[in-house]
Order: structure tokens, then C-alpha cells, then sequence
């Protein structure tokens, strides 16, 4: 009985075998969850490179070929003794710099093709939004080289529909773009949901028009930071609505700047 | 509108922790497993009543005792079956409520009434069993029977509108009411607007259908397995004979569960063409290459065992030579049916071609070719079938020779049917063409029933040309029916993929977007391992029911006679 | 007649039918006219199809499958096919090493990649600045039946002095710059690409061209400039006209509630 046993075992491993082993045979293509890489005019290297390394190891499947193989050049490690990409990225095509040579072989692939290698590669400023192409050099450059990348390399984009949806975003953005114009930021916060500021808005929670009279700078600082470190008199059945998540949605520029704006509403 | 404000800020507030992880295996695949294993016991505590309550029929009005024993022999292992879908569907429930707390939040707000509800009914569904099950021999004549079988009908029905309640819940997901938002608060939804949502019914009836494929499709892997480990010829014959039936029940269910899907994909193509577009054309589209293959077995499998099993019929060499010509036209069918449109290939192999499409067999790829094929599978099975019906009779009606040409005209007409339609799809525009497919479903659908009634009336009074062998089949039509049952189990697990991937990152499609590190989609290969690992937990535990099920009682075979002369030595001729 | 024991046996049926499939599949199917050779993995597909079929074939009758085993058998254990055994014994494993080999080793060639040729289209998209609805819409100038003609043949001129180069004279992706993309430009005429499609759908290729194809469309992103930067929307929306004229297809129409109601009526 055992043998019918092992055999009716076999038939059903070898039957969810076939079936798994076909599925993984195909090209795989996974839906990716679209992002909008914001990055400020203030971005640091640290940051171009962060966001960079990601696309390189996703979104942009650099690695299905730049990996460790024989298909492209590995850019990561050493290629014929002249060291990781941003060692050699300078050296490639005389007259062109490290940023030149790496934007062009993005953007235009087969214009110079080690030899060696076969000119397979896609069009990548086709795939990737310019802020991806720009964190993708960074990334490269900071292998092995200084990363010359700034915030004014990136061609502003008017926003497409093809950029669609929040997801997150990467970067040091904050509320309303960055911006530190308190009145954009209190309008991306929604304040006016529940605050009273100047005969606009909700009267659920205190009106802010005279709120540097009753509070310091420091005391609405940390009112923001943390709401439930102190109730206004009169609204301690709110206490706890106030959402404590607005110290993470904005930059320390932007904190000030409403910070200062309110204090100023003597 | 000050209460809204408060509403709206209060769920700002909670969502500080919208997702919990899990250890190891993750959140997504902690929930993936207990809600695919769970559906898959579901649509067995579904599915095998169903079962039950039409043998129990034709026990009650064919006078055949044998399917009355078989449908309490599958009503006993109901009760064991029963108690693992409520531990994996309570498992889901604290998975979904520790893992995605935001989510399973906001979807209780909306369907908390109809939560209640559920596990109300749940409640009268598990009563209604036991007293189905345990009144079995108390109410075995006359009128109490009749009421007995109106229990198990009882249970059809709580089972059903059970899951039409989970039903809703997940189609809300897929396709919430248009006029809902991500800012519309979930407390001011409607219960019945977001119940009645636009895949609501679609899915339904695809999954009552399925049910019953699925029902079928276990009752006769049991069977099977039985039939192997059988010590008598007895045994043997019984084994089959339930191995045949359960197998029957599955195709013939299987042959009406494409136009179920297809309206399924019609709804959602209504409710968001881009939803549609990435279901059968994005990055699902190599999907629907796989369940094109997994279906391809089914009814090659299918066919197969129906071949083999007219081994054991007396008067089947008649129709011998012609199962060849069938299996031709199922081996051709499957090829087109799994013709990818657009195909794998190298960039050498593109530049040949022009492009990702063959210029020629990029044709088969088409809808119009498809459904040709598939229709022309259905039609063939269907004529296998009444092959086997009718391999050890031989009617004696007057006008038998011209009935017989009927049914062969309806097949030809129905054949030319689809075949015209199916041509004609590639010279007009895709709305007629839509069209034509209901038409190559008509011909068929119309063809089967007809087909079926005169051969009824044919059947009347034929000579028959000697019992059916029972029990001399070879084993390896009983590994088909095994195939058979993996195989639709785990197209289950590929088609519930489709269905919950089709949201892509969104938890509820447009309304809800999925923020957690497990947003993105898995691509094929990752979700075929989790579906094969769900099959595998979901099959090892119904050899555990099954086995539990032999210890408790003896099969439901009985000897015929006083004493089992057979006894252990049973005539092991047949097999290995 | 030592051929005709060969003819009637199964086993030696099966093997030639596997071989007539695969001279099929590999060497007539591109003999067609307007045929290409067969991918690779498509002939993998149809000949496990095949060899399936072959299978159950030879086993759905037990005294068919007795006779094809007898072949295998003898070679397995005659004495006097011991030649025979000896060779497959190597030729098996050799085989398969092989296959294996075939599959590990590397190779310059890219990937094999799914690209598809018409990715879902956004639900609405940005035109110069202005938010155009895809889904529901209709060629807007089709509302003026009257100057349908002269739409038609504004269309015409501007296909001619834009278009032409890629996709040709006949409307057919013939055009003398074609044969050096990748993919190809579409052709018109054929009854897979805008007779499949909705003219949202073709607006919207039009207006935002490869770049702006989502990631299902790539990695060999089409050529099609983003069109939006050099016509207008009603130019597009002409030579869309145009093209529907010309060719004779009609573009794929929305289902409306009404006409989905009114044809379940019919059935």
C-alpha cells in the first residue's frame, strides 16, 4: 500500500512542480506601486544617491544586466582593473565628464558602447522620470568617484498624468512642495479643518488669530510637535484629535516658518 | 458637518498604525495562505453539500440505495472540513485585524451589519448540518425522509448566502460604487450600495458554479484513492462507480463555469476599462497563458478518463476508432487555445517576426480564435460523454437511426456555428465581435441540451449489451482524477491571484491605496509558489479529514450478500 | 513488409507523429506566405501540447499501451539490443546535460522580455496643460457628421507631412525610416491594432508617444514622438478620423449601460 501511497505523493508534487515550474519560466513583470521621486532644490548628494540606489536595484532593472554577468559591464565592482563606474566613468570618452558620459549612456545608449559588449541597452530616459536618471548618476558616480550632481541638473517637469498618485515620495519634500510660505503650509495641513485663523475655518478646536498672546514660540513648537502635551481650557474632551503626525510631515524650515507665523498673531 | 470634520481627524489620528508585520514570512503572505486555504475549504464545505444533496435526490427518487450511502459518507467528512474553514476563517479574521488594522478598520465600518449577520447564519449552517448528518438513520422513509433532504437543501442555502455576505465584502474591494472617494467617510456608505457593487453577482454565481466543480472534482480524488487502496473487487466497483459520478458532476459544472467567467470580465471591463486592460492585457496577460494550460489538462485529463473508463463497458469497441479523431481536435483546440498573442521571444527572434506577434499565428492569439477552440473543446467532451453513455446499449426505438442523425446534424450545425463566428470575428469590430461569442455559446449551450433530451428519449427501453465492469479500470485513470483534483484546486488559488491582483496597490481599487511595504503586485512566479504552497497545506489536511473519516466509521461499501468471501486477497489483476 | 509492422505498431506511431509536429511547427509554419519562423518558446509550448496528446493516445486503450511499452521494455532488457541500450544509456544523460547546459550558460543576448503592445491607458492624461478624460471619450469632431469630409482631409495632410516616414504610404508601418526600429511602427491595415482600440486609446498614443508608455511597454520603447508637443488636439483628433476613414475599420465603441441592457433584451 505504501508504494500506491508514494505514488499518489508523486503525482500530486510533480503535478504543483509542473504548474510552479511553468509559471516561473515565463519573463517575470511584477506591478510596481507608481512613486514620484520628489527632490527639492535643496537636496543633498546623501539624498541623490539614497534614491538612486533604489532605482538601480529596482524600478529601473539595471541589474538584470549590469549585475555579475557577461551581458553589460558590472558597474558596482572592478571591470578589467579600471576600478567601480565612478572610478572610470571619466575616462570613457575623451572630452566628456563623469556626469556627460553617464547621462549620455542613459539617454542615448548606443552612442558609445564598450567594446566588448553587444548594444542592447533600453533607452533609460524613456523609462525613468529625469529625477530618477539624475539619483540613478549620483548613485554611480558615488561608486568610487565624487558625486557632482545637484538639484540643478534636474529639468523642472510640468506634472504629467503618467505621474499619478502620492505613494509616499522620497526625499526631504514636506507639506505643499517644500514651500515655507506659512499660509501655503497651513492650507496643505488642513489647520483650517478644526482652527479659526483670521475668520477663516472650523471652530471645533481654539482660534488661532490671537494665539501668540496666550502662547511662547516654544510652547506652540512643541503644541505642534506633540498636541496632547498640553489642552487649551474648554477642549479637554478633544484632547488626542489633533493629529500627532504633523512633526513628520514637514521640514524643519517649514516648522519654523508656521512656528514663527503663529507666534506672530499677537 | 463639524461632526464629519471630527470624524475625518479621528482617523487621521488612528492611523499611526496602519500595518502589523509578521514574523518570517510576512504580513501579505501570512494573509495570502489563511485566506487562500481558507476559501479552499470554504468552497469544499460548499461544494460537497451540493453534492450530497443531489445524490441524496437521486437516491430518494432513482430508488438506488448506493447513492443515498454515498452521500452520507460525504456529509460525515463535512463535519471535520466544517471546523477547519471556521479555524483558518477565524485565523484570516485576526490576521486581517492585527496585520492590516487600518484596512480591516475601514471595511468594518462599512459592513459591520452584515458581519453580525454572518456569523448568525454560520451559526444556523452549523446546526442545520448536524442535524442533517445526525438525523441520517432516524429519518430514513417516507415523508421524513423528504424532510430530511429538505435539510440538506436548508444547508445549501445558508452555505450560499453566506457566501454571498464574504462575496461582498471582497467584490467591494475590487469595485467599490463609483460615487465613493477616498474622502467619502466609510460610516455615511450605504450597507446594500456597497453590498450590490458591480462584480457582486458576477462572482456569486462564478463561485457557486465553481463549487460544485471543485465538489466534484475532491469527491473523486477520495474515490480514487480508495479505489487504490481497495482490497476486494467490491470495494473496487463501488470506488469507481463514486470515483465516475464525482468526475461527472465536475465536467459537466466545468462546461458552464467559462460563461460565468466570462460575464465576470465583461462586468469589469464595464467598471473600469483599465482594470480590465491590466487583467487581460498588462501584466496579468501571461495569467491567462497559464490558465489556458491548467484548463488544456482538465479537459484532456477529462477526456482521458472517460476513454479508459470505456474499457470496462461492454459494446464500447464500437466507438473505439473515433476517440482518436476526438483527442485530434482536443490537441488541436488546445493549441490555439494556448496560442499567446503576445509571444516570448529574443531580439533575434523579434526582428523575424516583426515585432512581438507571429504575422501568422499571432491570429490564434486573438479572442475570435480562442473562444472557437474552446467552444469546439466543450463540444467534443461533451460528445465523449455521450459516447460513454451510450457504449453498452443499443437503443431500440423505431426511429432510433434517425434520431442518431439528428444529434449528429445538431453537432455539425452547432460545430459550423462557432466555427463561422469565429471566422467572421476577425472581418468586423470588436463590439459585434463581443457579440458573436454569446452566439458560439447559444449553438453549443442549445446543441448539449437538445442533444441530451433526445438521447433520453432514445434510451428508453434499450437493449443493453452487458453491465458495466465496475472496478476493472487500470490505476492510471484513478492519478487522472488526481490530476484532475489538483488541477482545479490550484486554478482556483491562480484564479483568486487574478482576481485580488487585478487591484494592483490599491486594498480597495481607487478609494484605499495599500501604503505598506507589500504594495507592489508579485509577478507569476512568486504567486505560482505561494498558490502550489496553499494547494499542498490545503490537500495534506483533506488527506487528514479523509483519513479521520475512515477511522471513525468503515466505508459505506457493504458486500453485497452474507459474507465477503474475497476477504483480504482481494484480485489484484487490475492496478500496478 | 517490414515497414507496415512499423506503421501499425504505437510506439513507433507516437515517435513519428512527435517528429512530423516538430518538421511542422519548426519548418513549414514559416513557409506561409507572410509567415516568420516560430519563438522558441511557443514550439516548447506546442510540442508539450503534442507530446501530451501522443501520450494519452497511446495509453486510453489497454491493449494499445501494452504494445507501445513492449519497444521500451525489450530495449531495457533483451540481450540482443545491447547495443542499443548501451547508446541510450549515453545518449540520455548526455541529452539532458545538455538541456542543462543550454539553460545555465550566459549569453550577450538580452533577456527575453514581455512587452506589451497596448498597456492600460491612463484614466485620464494631461494634454498642454489640460486635463482630458480618456475613459467614455469619443472623437469629438464625429459630433459634426456634415465636415466629417473636410476633418477627413485636413487629416490626411497632416498624416502626410507627419506620419508618413514611419508608417507609410499604404497605412501599413511600411514607411521608409521603419525598418530601423524597434518595434516596428504600427501598421493601420492590420486588424490588431486600431481596429482593436477605443480613439481614446489612440489618442492618447498619439499625444504622449513612446515616452509615455507605462512599464508594460517597455524595454524596447517605441520611436512615436509625444505628438502633443507639435499638433493640436483637434489636428490629432483629424488625422485620427483619417486613418478610420482610410482604412475602412471602425473603432471600438463604448459599451454603454443602455446598449448592454438592450442587448441582453435581444438574445
Amino acid at each position: 500500500m505504501w508504494v500506491t501511497n508514494l505514488k499518489i505523493v508523486g503525482v500530486v508534487l510533480g503535478t504543483l512542480a509542473l504548474y510552479t515550474l511553468i509559471a516561473n519560466e515565463i519573463p517575470q513583470v511584477q506591478s510596481e506601486v507608481p512613486q514620484t521621486l520628489t527632490l527639492g532644490t535643496n537636496v543633498t548628494p546623501e539624498q541623490l544617491v539614497a534614491a538612486g540606489e533604489k532605482v538601480f536595484n529596482g524600478i529601473g532593472g539595471c541589474t538584470t544586466c549590469h549585475g555579475l554577468g557577461t551581458r553589460a559591464p558590472n558597474l558596482l565592482t572592478d571591470e578589467t582593473g579600471t576600478g567601480p563606474i565612478g572610478v572610470r566613468c571619466g575616462k570613457r570618452e575623451p572630452g566628456k565628464s563623469c556626469k556627460q558620459y553617464l547621462f549620455e549612456s542613459l539617454d542615448n545608449p548606443t552612442a558609445y558602447v564598450v567594446p566588448g559588449y553587444q548594444p542592447i541597452m533600453p533607452v533609460m530616459t524613456k523609462q525613468l522620470s529625469p529625477e530618477q536618471v539624475w539619483a540613478v548618476i549620483a548613485f554611480l558616480e558615488s561608486q568610487g568617484g565624487t558625486v557632482d550632481v545637484t538639484a540643478s541638473d534636474i529639468p523642472s517637469t510640468t506634472s504629467t498624468a503618467s505621474s499619478t498618485g502620492g505613494g509616499g515620495g522620497g526625499g526631504g519634500g514636506g507639506l505643499a512642495g517644500g514651500s515655507t510660505d506659512p499660509k501655503a503650509i497651513i492650507q496643505a495641513a488642513g489647520c483650517l479643518a478644526c482652527h479659526k485663523l483670521e475668520g477663516q475655518g472650523q471652530v471645533i478646536a481654539p482660534d488661532l488669530t490671537h494665539v501668540g498672546s496666550r502662547r511662547t514660540a516654544d510652547s506652540i513648537r512643541k503644541k505642534i510637535l506633540d498636541p496632547t502635551s498640553s489642552i487649551a481650557k474648554g477642549y479637554e474632551k478633544l484632547a488626542g484629535i489633533m493629529p500627532k503626525t504633523f512633526g513628520a510631515m514637514m521640514n524643519a524650515a517649514q516648522l519654523e516658518a508656521l512656528v514663527q507665523y503663529l507666534a506672530a498673531h499677537k | 458637518m463639524a461632526d464629519g470634520a471630527v470624524m475625518l481627524l479621528q482617523a487621521a489620528a488612528d492611523s499611526t498604525r496602519a500595518y502589523g508585520e509578521f514574523p518570517v514570512i510576512g504580513a501579505r503572505a501570512f494573509v495570502w495562505i489563511t485566506a487562500e486555504v481558507h476559501l479552499m475549504f470554504a468552497a469544499f464545505v460548499l461544494g460537497v453539500p451540493m453534492f450530497a444533496v443531489v445524490t441524496e435526490a437521486i437516491g430518494i427518487f432513482g430508488g438506488d440505495e448506493r447513492y443515498d450511502r454515498l452521500s452520507k459518507e460525504f456529509t460525515r467528512l463535512l463535519l471535520v472540513a466544517y471546523s477547519a474553514t471556521a479555524i483558518w476563517g477565524a485565523t484570516l479574521v485576526f490576521g486581517l485585524s492585527t496585520l492590516y488594522p487600518r484596512f480591516w478598520a475601514y471595511l468594518t465600518a462599512i459592513f459591520a451589519p452584515s458581519m453580525w449577520v454572518y456569523a448568525g447564519l454560520f451559526f444556523v449552517e452549523s446546526f442545520t448540518l448536524y442535524l442533517y448528518y445526525y438525523g441520517w438513520d432516524r429519518w430514513k422513509k417516507g415523508r421524513a425522509k423528504l424532510g430530511h433532504w429538505t435539510l440538506g437543501i436548508l444547508l445549501n442555502v445558508w452555505g450560499t448566502v453566506v457566501m454571498f455576505i464574504a462575496n461582498s465584502w471582497l467584490t467591494y474591494m475590487m469595485s467599490p460604487p463609483r460615487d465613493i472617494t477616498p474622502t467619502t467617510d466609510p460610516t455615511t456608505i450605504k450597507l446594500w450600495h456597497a453590498i450590490a457593487n458591480a462584480t457582486w453577482m458576477p462572482i456569486n454565481v462564478h463561485r457557486v458554479v465553481a463549487n460544485v466543480v471543485f465538489g466534484g472534482a475532491i469527491v473523486g480524488a477520495y474515490a480514487s484513492y480508495r479505489f487504490l487502496a481497495a482490497r476486494t473487487d467490491e470495494e473496487r466497483a463501488h470506488y469507481d462507480w463514486m470515483g465516475y459520478v464525482g468526475n461527472f458532476i465536475a465536467m459537466s459544472a466545468l462546461i458552464v463555469l467559462p460563461f460565468a467567467g466570462y460575464w465576470l470580465g465583461r462586468e469589469i471591463y464595464q467598471y473600469d476599462q483599465s482594470m480590465g486592460i491590466t487583467m487581460m492585457g498588462g501584466f496579468m496577460s501571461w495569467l491567462w497563458v497559464i490558465q489556458a494550460f491548467l484548463i488544456a489538462v482538465l479537459f484532456l485529463t477529462g477526456n482521458y478518463y472517460l476513454w479508459i473508463g470505456m474499457g470496462r463497458i461492454p459494446g464500447a469497441e464500437r466507438f473505439r476508432p473515433y476517440t482518436k479523431w476526438l483527442l485530434i481536435i482536443l490537441v488541436l483546440g488546445a493549441i490555439v487555445w494556448g496560442t499567446p498573442h503576445t509571444m516570448i521571444a529574443d531580439s533575434k527572434e523579434l526582428a523575424a517576426m516583426g515585432g512581438s506577434h507571429h504575422p501568422l499565428l499571432g491570429a490564434l492569439g486573438v479572442m475570435s480564435a480562442k473562444n472557437t477552440a474552446v467552444n469546439l473543446m466543450i463540444l467534443t467532451t461533451f460528445l465523449s460523454f455521450l459516447l460513454y453513455r451510450r457504449a453498452n446499449t443499443r437503443p431500440v426505438v423505431p426511429w432510433a437511426g434517425t434520431g442518431t442523425m439528428i444529434q449528429g446534424a445538431m453537432f455539425a450545425i452547432a460545430a459550423g456555428i462557432v466555427l463561422f463566428y469565429g471566422i467572421r470575428g476577425y472581418f468586423v469590430e470588436a463590439i459585434v465581435r463581443i457579440g458573436f461569442s454569446v452566439y458560439q455559446v447559444l449553438a453549443v449551450l442549445a446543441c448539449i441540451v437538445c442533444v441530451t433530451v433526445i438521447d433520453i428519449l432514445m434510451a428508453r427501453g434499450a437493449q443493453s449489451l452487458g453491465a458495466i465492469r465496475w472496478g476493472k479500470m487500470p490505476a492510471r485513470s484513478q492519478y487522472a482524477l488526481f490530476i484532475l483534483a489538483v488541477t482545479f484546486t490550484w486554478l482556483m488559488g491562480l484564479m483568486g491571484f487574478a482576481r485580488s491582483g487585478i487591484r494592483q496597490y490599491w486594498h480597495v481599487w481607487q478609494v484605499m491605496q495599500d501604503t505598506s511595504k507589500y504594495a507592489a503586485t508579485p509577478a507569476l512566479g512568486y504567486a505560482s509558489k505561494m498558490i502550489s504552497l496553499c494547494v499542498l497545506i490545503f490537500l495534506c489536511l483533506v488527506a487528514f479529514v479523509f483519513w479521520l473519516g475512515g477511522l471513525a466509521e468503515k466505508s459505506t461499501f457493504v458486500a453485497p450478500g452474507a459474507g465477503d468471501e474475497g476477504g483480504g486477497r482481494g484480485d489484484r489483476h487490475v492496478g500496478h | 513488409m517490414n515497414w507496415r509492422r512499423y506503421a501499425d505498431h504505437p510506439f513507433w506511431q507516437a515517435a513519428a507523429l512527435l517528429v512530423a509536429a516538430y518538421v511542422v511547427i519548426v519548418y513549414v509554419v514559416p513557409l506561409f506566405p507572410g509567415s516568420a519562423l516560430v519563438p522558441k518558446s511557443v514550439v516548447l509550448q506546442y510540442m508539450a501540447t503534442v507530446l501530451v496528446g501522443v501520450l494519452i493516445y497511446v495509453s486510453d486503450n489497454e491493449e494499445r499501451w501494452i504494445r507501445f511499452r513492449e519497444p521500451i521494455h525489450a530495449a531495457l532488457v533483451e540481450p540482443r539490443l545491447r547495443p542499443v541500450r548501451a547508446g541510450l544509456l549515453v545518449a540520455v544523460p548526455a541529452l539532458v546535460g545538455l538541456v542543462a547546459y543550454g539553460q545555465v550558460r550566459t549569453t550577450v543576448a538580452a533577456p527575453p522580455n514581455l512587452r506589451s503592445i497596448h498597456p492600460a491607458p491612463p484614466s485620464e492624461i494631461t494634454f498642454r496643460g489640460k486635463t482630458i478624460t480618456l475613459t467614455g471619450l469619443d472623437n469629438p469632431l464625429r459630433q459634426h457628421p456634415e465636415s466629417s469630409a473636410a476633418y477627413a482631409a485636413d487629416g490626411k495632410r497632416i498624416y502626410y507631412q507627419n506620419c508618413l516616414p514611419c508608417h507609410g504610404d499604404h497605412l501599413d508601418g511600411q514607411g521608409h525610416y521603419a525598418p530601423g526600429f524597434n518595434p516596428i511602427p504600427a501598421n493601420f491595415q492590420d486588424n490588431g491594432t486600431i481596429a482593436q482600440l477605443t480613439e481614446s486609446f489612440v489618442f492618447w498614443r498619439v499625444a504622449k508617444g513612446g515616452p509615455g508608455l507605462p512599464r508594460e511597454g517597455t524595454p524596447w520603447n517605441s520611436a512615436m514622438p509625444r505628438w502633443e508637443d507639435f499638433l493640436t488636439e483637434r489636428e490629432i483628433w483629424s488625422v485620427i478620423l483619417f486613418l478610420y476613414d482610410q482604412t475602412g475599420w471602425k473603432p471600438r465603441t463604448w459599451e454603454t449601460a443602455g446598449e448592454a441592457g438592450k442587448r441582453k433584451g435581444d438574445d
